[in-house]
């Protein structure tokens, strides 16, 4: 049943046929406005917000029909001019679009916005973003480009936005003493603050505030995304997931479902090949066991799959879903990862076909160990011994663009698979396996993300829409909704952490030891490698000559937890650090002396790396060095972070218990946070670059743009080597017909990895480039030639255009395609360094604690674009915020997910921030790309211990598990009669 | 989610009952919450915003709020007494206030609203299509009648307001809330948070409530917070 309704879309009278049930958002991408996007079907993540009447509304609740006779806008209004609109090119300009998913709902909040007030204070500013969340910008640059384009709109100059260069406050290797008397720089909490170092050489593109390259189709809100094409006869899908946390399918009954008019395909497991997998996007081998199956006979989480219905419309395969009769027999179910460990626990994977679990009676799927020294001799001798466990628990990665993938074959009969993924290689290659195929018959196209932070480092849902476009021969869609976003596709993993430290007498560690058991839900994917993350950065930031891991991996009946931005660090390094600030005060230490006498120094082993993870070494003999830290920033981080933070107020009873307030204390924190660059030996990329006739260049990269500015920054790095402008490199990612393999985004690598292939491509492409030059310009030795300003250079002076050059080499005498191939894996992890600091509030009678500042000051080498470096650490602080503060998977008895909406799981929006500042401590990590460490995943690490410290300082009750949600704050305080 | 089936946008009140006479119809406002109950059976909406019930008026003593009357237009009218304006803002953000209604938040009746909250300290009577004036503290204590239609609420327009609350962040639904107004020397104090939206005349009356507890906050929590806050917004208005 539909029916016509008229609304005025973009000022033109438009007439749309409508079903009653239809959103207005899903007639407005119908009627090809798609810079509206999904986040969910309730509103509440304001991606789909467009102006109705001149007001900002999410258009995803509205039902079409109650929008009839209404005036609607969407960002496509604004796109008349080939030129950005004033308030799009304040949010390039600022760098406020990273994915872009939802930039067309900011700018449209702003064009109203601006429309009532020409000049808004910040807080109007904050209350229209406020029902727009935003996973990867903290809000700090939206807030600005709204203020810029406030500015422009009124006709106010504005000046170029760029860092806000600092003197540095150390000699780089020293401590120094803050006064408290220096204020810290006046500046919008959106301009990174710039500390350089004297060692980095200047460069005309590389370190430079330039605009993402991939800007112009995001503020317009042009069709970029994976759901934001249009294919004749496409189906879509939808899956059957289990109500139960571990039952066995009886009997699944898909008649009625197939008989349903306009169902073109049922699968489930019985009519499914049974190929044994595990999902977690990872390089060849996977790590084992495969404990998977694309569609199984038994289920072990609510929302694990029992089967998937491609229909002619999405209604059409809900209905399906909705008949297929599955009879269950309901087993008994273990969420906690201790209690799953215990005898008589409930076996999770009883099915013969996984091998490799490690005690399959126990639910433990992986158990290792690695000691360097003797720690338990160490114990015994050390003066001091502490021990503590910590509990932290399950959250998600919650991009606003949820899971979707579409798969069709082409005209060759290949299948492709349009996807939001991090990992279109692993895809490609895990995926063949699973539906017959092989590898060369598959085409896995990544497009514009909308976030990913590990949850698309995983081949998901691909499968699905491959066997069902197999099947049926037509293209498919599948798209995760929000709901089933939570608790179907992948989270952070649950862990328990015991640190045990042994102190020597004048307060340098002796040894340590750091016993975890993981929760990876049912299924392995990530297991492995995230606890093995968590083992080496537990047990990496500080030198001690006695260290050991012990680890179980358990098998659980929760939403399956996989790879999330930071990878194991974020869960170590709030046990690490709480428990290192928790001797510090046993001690009578100042926190950061005693952290800092211990901290590993320039210079100083990492010597638990290597037999940690994927590659580790059993034997110390086969290691005749260990990797070493040849850059650290720490001391100046620290000393520009206590400064931002007014650390001196740490001791001042009058700020902690201020009179006038009287139930609140006052407290500040700190963390070290050290985190790694890639997975040395194992992450590779690759790049390739070729001459086009105008002197541009086009760059194939397999990395994976998720929002974050990957693009960009490594057509700064062609563009440095090159000498040419960033609008000169046409950067393309990724497809695996096309571009050069990638093993994708992770794992911090992709600005050090794929970085360095981008420049080692452009140096091949210069050599080349040089030799013709000094053949055109009659130069004996072409190693003299000079590219820079788009020409190459004699030194005589005498110089030909890049352009001239192209036309010469393409067109006109010895032609050649003048192109680089090159590709890049590392033997070294260069570490980050990072200290973060934050200012809370703690309300001791309800427990509630209000976050006020958050300062961190990142030491990632050179960055090579400060603003989406910086806007790198605004957002993942934000993620890390929300993991210690508020944010927590809530079950009932039976594992079924309470708060599956926004909302209910809070994620902070912009009405409710706290100041941030970001510095960006500049080294020379020689080994990086123009010096080059990463920052993705580093903001992520010290947010929670921070807090949690300043729990302690604002009360002196500590709290040993996450999240500080005032019931649990409250209760701790009562304990300890606070 | 229920599965909406057909659509009505009556031009008059008395074509709106007659549409809600059937018991599969519902009424909407914007139509925020709709999606939200949980219900799985299909359903036709009657859309409100046809009647004309979205006006703001001025009535001496009171205010009255049209049943399809934004909270966005109630957080911007200087008419609007302050504490409802503020939590009018605080109920919902920028995208579901400019579609929300008063209408619905009341229909919906959520026992953590905060607007709810405002309203009742402001003496809420809430007129039904057939010209009843009820209360709204009775309205929500007891809900509405299948085929009610709220046409507006009437609220006393004078008074001071305070507000003390719990949350997990300083935007989020608070897990407890009073909500506070004095005028004429009379102090009237309401909870969210603690069962349905209710007013609470002091410890006693608190210390006997069952608030059904979650994992934001257990019932012995939510007892507690409510006695704090309560008194933080008594103090606040003493």
């Amino acid at each position: 049943m539909s029916e016509t309704i008229t609304i005025t879309l973009n000022g033109e009278p438009t007439s749309l046929a409508v079903a009653p049930h239809e959103s207005l958002a899903t007639v407005l991408r119908r009627a090809g406005m798609f810079s509206v996007k999904y986040g969910s079907a309730t509103g509440e993540t304001g991606a789909a917000a467009v102006l109705i009447d001149g007001a900002l509304a999410s258009s995803d609740v509205v039902l079409a029909m109650w929008a009839d006779g209404h005036d609607v806008t969407t960002v496509e209004a604004l796109n008349t001019e080939p030129a950005l609109h004033p308030i799009q090119a304040a949010f390039v300009a600022t760098g406020a679009i990273q994915s872009g998913y939802s930039a067309g709902a900011m700018i449209l909040g702003t064009l109203a916005l601006l429309r009532r007030d020409p000049d808004p204070a910040e807080d109007a500013i904050r209350d229209m973003l406020s029902g727009i969340l935003d996973r990867e910008s903290g809000y700090v640059k939206p807030v600005e480009a709204v203020r810029r384009a406030a500015a422009l709109m009124r006709g106010d100059g504005v000046d170029a936005f760029g860092p806000l260069v600092l003197p540095p406050m150390t000699d780089g290797t020293h401590a120094v003493e803050v006064d408290p008397a220096d204020p810290p720089p006046d500046a919008s909490p959106a301009v990174p603050r710039l500390v350089p170092s004297v060692d980095v050489p200047d460069t005309a593109v590389v370190g430079k505030p330039e605009v993402k390259v991939d800007a112009l189709k995001l503020a317009k809100g042009n069709p970029a995304f994976t759901d934001d094409i249009e294919l004749r006869g496409m189906l879509y899908a939808k899956v059957l997931h289990s109500p139960h946390a571990h039952a066995r399918i009886l009997e699944i009954d898909d008649r009625a479902a197939v008989a349903l008019p306009g169902v073109h395909a049922v699968i489930h497991h019985k009519n499914t090949p049974r190929v044994k997998y595990a999902s977690g996007g990872q390089s060849w081998p996977n790590p084992h066991p495969y404990d998977q199956v694309s569609f199984d006979d038994k289920v072990r989480h609510v929302g694990d799959r029992v089967a998937a219905v491609a229909a002619d419309s999405i209604e059409l395969a809900e209905e399906a879903i909705r008949l297929i009769d599955v009879t269950y027999d309901v087993l008994p179910a273990v969420f906690d990862e201790l209690e799953a460990t215990k005898p008589g626990a409930p076996v999770i994977h009883d099915e013969e076909d996984t091998t490799e679990i490690f005690d399959r009676e126990r639910n433990i799927v992986h158990h290792f160990e690695a000691e360097r020294g003797d720690v338990a001799a160490a114990l015994a001798e050390a003066d001091h011994v502490f021990e503590r466990t910590f509990r932290v628990h399950q959250v998600q990665q919650v991009p606003i663009e949820p899971h979707i993938s579409i798969a069709w074959l082409d005209a060759d009969e290949r299948l492709v698979v349009r996807t939001a993924t991090q990992v279109p290689f692993h895809t490609r290659r895990m995926l063949a396996p699973l539906i017959g195929m092989d590898v060369k018959q598959i085409r896995v196209i990544k497009p514009r993300i909308g976030g990913g932070f590990g949850a698309k480092q995983e081949m998901l849902i691909e499968d699905i829409v491959a066997h069902l476009a197999i099947k049926t021969r037509l293209p498919v869609r599948l798209e995760l909704t929000r709901e089933e976003e939570f608790w179907a596709s992948r989270t952070r993993h649950p862990q328990t952490i015991t640190f045990t430290t042994g102190v020597n007498d004048d307060g340098s560690l002796h040894a340590q030891r750091m016993r975890l058991v993981g929760n990876t839900g049912p299924y392995g994917t990530h297991g492995y490698t995230v606890q093995a993350v968590s083992g080496l950065r537990g047990l990496s930031s500080y030198n001690c000559p006695n260290k050991r891991f012990e680890c179980d991996v358990a098998y659980t009946n929760i939403p399956v937890p996989g790879a999330y931005r930071g990878y194991g660090a974020p869960q170590a390094l709030f046990a690490l650090e709480a428990h290192m600030e928790d001797i510090a005060h046993e001690l009578g230490r100042d926190p950061i002396d005693f952290k800092r006498q211990n901290w590993v120094k320039l210079g100083d082993e990492l010597n638990i790396a290597p037999h940690i993870g994927e590659r580790a070494s059993d034997s110390e003999l086969v290691l005749d060095e260990y990797p070493r830290v040849m850059s650290t920033g720490i001391e100046e981080c620290v000393a520009q972070g206590q400064r931002s933070i007014g650390w001196h107020r740490r001791l001042d009873p009058d700020w902690r218990a201020p009179a006038d307030r009287p139930t609140i204390r006052r407290g500040l924190g700190f963390a070290f946070c050290m985190h790694g660059t890639a997975i040395p030996f194992l992450d590779m990329g690759g790049c390739s670059i070729k001459l086009n006739d105008d002197g541009s260049f086009n760059m194939l990269v397999g990395a994976t743009d998720l929002g974050t500015g990957a693009d960009t920054v490594l057509g700064q790095i062609a563009a440095e080597v090159l000498g040419v402008r960033l609008e000169d490199i046409i950067v393309y990612s990724s497809d695996t017909d096309m571009t050069p393999f990638d093993t994708g985004a992770y794992a911090s690598s992709t600005t050090y990895i794929s970085g360095t292939a981008a420049k080692l491509a452009a140096e091949v492409a210069r050599k080349r480039i040089k030799e013709r030059a000094a053949e055109m310009l009659g130069v004996d030795e072409p190693c003299t030639i000079e590219l820079r300003d788009r020409r190459c250079w004699a030194p005589d002076g005498r110089s030909v255009s890049m352009e001239e050059l192209a036309l010469h080499t393409l067109h006109w005498e010895d032609q050649e395609q003048i192109m680089g191939t090159a590709s890049f894996v590392s033997p070294d992890c260069p570490p980050p360094f990072a200290a973060q600091f934050v200012e809370i509030e703690v309300d001791v009678d309800t427990g509630q604690v209000e976050v006020v500042k958050m300062t961190m000051a990142v030491d990632c080498g050179v960055a090579i674009n400060p603003v989406t470096a910086s806007g790198q650490v605004e957002g993942g602080m934000v993620q890390a915020l929300g993991y210690a503060h508020c944010e927590e998977f809530a079950f009932d008895a039976d594992g079924r997910m309470l708060n599956d909406q926004l909302g209910p799981y809070k994620i902070y929006r912009a009405d409710e921030m706290p100041a941030t500042e970001v510095f960006l401590v500049q080294t020379m990590e020689d080994s990086g790309p123009f010096g080059a460490k990463a920052v993705a995943e580093i903001p992520k690490d010290g947010v929670a211990p921070a807090i949690r410290n300043a729990i302690v300082n604002a009360t002196g009750v500590a709290i040993d598990d996450l999240p500080f949600t005032p019931e649990r704050v409250w209760q701790a305080l009562r304990r300890a009669d606070v | 989610m229920h599965q909406i089936v057909g659509y009505h946008r009556p031009a008059t009140i008395s074509d709106a009952l007659a549409l809600l006479g059937d018991g599969h119809r519902r009424p909407i406002g914007g139509g925020t919450t709709l999606r939200h109950d949980g219900g799985a059976a299909p359903v036709e909406v009657v859309d409100l915003q046809a009647l004309g019930l979205d006006a703001i008026g001025d009535e001496g003593d009171h205010v009255r709020l049209g049943a399809t009357t934004t909270l966005q237009r109630l957080a911007d009218a200087t008419l609007v007494p302050d504490l409802v304006r503020r939590l009018a803002r605080a109920e919902q953000p920028s995208t579901m206030r400019t579609i929300a209604t008063v209408g619905g938040t009341i229909g919906a009746a959520d026992p953590d609203s905060v607007l709810l909250a405002a309203l009742v300290v402001h003496g809420a009577s809430v007129r039904l299509a057939d010209g009843r004036d009820v209360a709204l503290s009775a309205v929500l204590e007891r809900g509405l009648s299948a085929g009610d239609l709220i046409v507006s609420a009437s609220i006393a327009a004078a008074g001071r307001g305070a507000v003390a609350s719990t949350g997990r962040t300083p935007a989020d639904t608070p897990i407890v809330a009073a909500v506070g107004r004095l005028a004429d020397g009379e102090r009237v104090v309401a909870l969210t948070g603690v069962g349905a939206v209710r007013r609470v005349s002091g410890h006693a009356e608190i210390d006997q409530l069952d608030p059904p507890g979650d994992f934001r906050g257990s019932t012995a929590y939510r007892r507690h917070l409510a006695t704090v806050l309560y008194d933080r917004v008594v103090a606040e208005l003493s």
